[in-house]
């Protein structure tokens, strides 16, 4: 398995012009919703910050086609789907990138139940090949173990990566005073053939936009 | 073999945690540090582990409370203290 990945990362760094973005995301709004909206939930039922956050992206990578698809024969080609591979690492070592398909179009909970569903099978080793083969973007989450920022390597054919951090409490300025708020920073590593700054810049600002209403996206 | 009026709670608790982490020493674990950090179990992990012990303890932690349980004895004591039915 290593590699494996160590091919495709080495093919990844050889052949795609990658380029970085990144932006601190004001979250606490959308977190206080999240808590209200499980407070009343069964345990089964919750809703992580994951979903959330890959609600917030999926959304915001429909509107920026050029960040979304694959790179082949020279060309891109933007896909009609919001198909969202999640970077898992597996217990005993190495890692393994689930699908959790049509992240656009799920409401929340769905979205929610999908990927609890994808990791565990990731996981257990009992990944279907619809799993791992179609995704059109993907996204790393290594908040959880204390990582501030990630910039990743874009897994091929793919365009782009995301990159989430630790969630955590920060200093922010509201009303010209400095208070304490949960932020978290959002990266974004993009193939520079098919997309370039501004458009990545537009996408990493629509993310945050979500994020920082008091409301579910 | 003492009489630990916890000791079935305790049991369940080990279960869960195994077949999440089924490598995990729990002998080593540090019964009153981070359950979550000594295991490397991250928000997915430890909400299955939640769901697990509702299963079959039939306590519910409520968000509110995650601070509260992230250590093995302080989860056995929460367990024991909002009525565990083991």
């Amino acid at each position: 398995m290593r590699a494996a990945i160590a091919a495709a990362m080495a093919r990844s760094k050889r052949e795609i012009p990658h380029y970085y973005l990144g932006c601190d995301a004001l979250v606490e709004p959308s977190l206080g919703a999240l808590e209200a909206f499980n407070a009343g939930r069964p345990l089964a039922e919750r809703v992580l910050f994951a979903a959330l956050a890959l609600r917030a992206i999926a959304l915001a990578l429909r509107e920026a086609p050029e960040l979304n698809g694959r790179f082949v024969d020279g060309r891109f080609e933007p896909s009609a789907n919001v198909h969202l591979g999640v970077v898992t690492a597996l217990r005993g070592g190495g890692l393994l990138v689930p699908t959790v398909h049509d992240a656009d179009r799920l409401a929340l909970p769905e979205l929610m139940a999908a990927l609890r569903d994808a990791l565990a099978r990731a996981r257990s080793g009992q990944l279907r090949s619809s799993d791992l083969a179609d995704s059109t973007a993907t996204v790393t989450n290594l908040g959880e173990l204390g990582t501030d920022m990630v910039y990743g390597v874009i897994y091929p054919p793919q365009v782009a990566l995301i990159g989430l951090g630790r969630v955590a409490a920060r200093p922010v300025v509201r009303d010209g005073q400095v208070v304490a708020a949960r932020t978290v920073h959002l990266s974004l590593a993009a193939d520079h053939r098919a997309s370039d700054g501004l458009i990545g810049a537009r996408f990493l600002a629509a993310v945050p936009q979500r994020l920082a209403r008091a409301a579910l996206p | 073999m003492t009489d630990d009026p916890l000791a079935p709670i305790r049991q369940a608790v080990a279960d869960a945690l195994l077949a999440i982490a089924p490598e995990a020493d729990l002998g080593a674990v540090d019964a009153g540090r981070s359950l979550r950090e000594q295991l490397d179990l991250d928000s997915f992990d430890f909400l299955n582990l939640l769901i697990a012990l509702q299963q079959r303890l039939g306590v519910a932690v409520p968000e509110a409370d995650y601070g509260r349980v992230d250590a093995l004895d302080a989860l056995v004591a929460y367990l024991a203290s909002h009525g565990a039915r083991a």
